[in-house]
């Protein structure tokens, strides 16, 4: 398990774009499940929608990429000061229920293939028993 | 044995978004199909999957045609079965 200064200390993103806020279980470059806790307070709720808090889609695959991240965040290649930049470069997703305020999403994120430069990954968010979305996210890795 | 080259075809197609019919044997993927790298990781990764089969990372860049992906399917389904 890790906590939030630990995810911090992995993660290049920072605050207001942290998309995770615990991880539950980590096992290197083979599987993670992570958690976000949706409060009425997030920024994005002011815009989407104004009456109708829905937690924007692209948001829950940041947080599917962030947990990416941390599954593969080797720290005997990685220094803190020359961290590994991730771009995504595909998205397949099926989106099967909104998120809102006093869900609690839990990321769940597999490789498919990994090589050296890139990686194809298989994730799933749900929250409760329901199953929020799933899909396979795509990116190129440039080591710092 | 199911028709290996037309499998892999469909599934290139699927993945460059065009006609199964302009994935000829030898039609560049980077060139003529207008494939980027990361396709070619998912062309890798959707062999793998459905032919059980580990492909090495060296070989990402032999898929360049139909046929040379056809070619490295075969060799590591051979390789299972040996």
């Amino acid at each position: 398990m890790l906590n939030i200064e630990e995810i911090q200390k992995i993660l290049p993103q920072k605050f207001p774009f942290l998309m995770l806020d615990r991880v539950l279980e980590l096992e290197p470059g083979k599987k993670i499940t992570a958690l976000k806790n949706i409060s009425i307070n997030e920024g994005f709720f002011g815009g989407h929608f104004p009456g109708m808090p829905v937690m924007p889609g692209v948001l829950i695959i940041e947080a599917m990429a962030q947990a990416a991240i941390i599954m593969l965040y080797s720290p005997k290649e990685e220094q803190a000061d020359s961290k590994a930049a991730y771009y995504l470069a595909s998205v397949k997703m099926r989106f099967l229920h909104p998120l809102t305020a006093g869900d609690q999403l839990k990321i769940a994120v597999e490789p498919i293939k990994i090589i050296s430069g890139a990686g194809l990954v298989k994730v799933k968010a749900s929250a409760g028993d329901k199953e929020v979305a799933s899909g396979e996210l795509s990116f190129s890795r440039k080591n710092g | 044995m199911p028709d290996l080259e037309s499998e892999i075809r469909d599934m290139i197609a699927q993945i460059v978004e065009k006609d199964p019919s302009e994935v000829t044997p030898d039609a560049k993927f980077f060139e003529d199909l207008g494939m980027d790298s990361m396709m070619a990781l998912e062309i890798m990764a959707g062999m793998e999957k459905r032919y059980k089969i580990t492909i090495p990372e060296e070989k990402l860049t032999k898929l360049t045609t139909l046929r040379e992906t056809v070619a490295v399917a075969r060799e590591y389904l051979e390789k299972n079965n040996a």
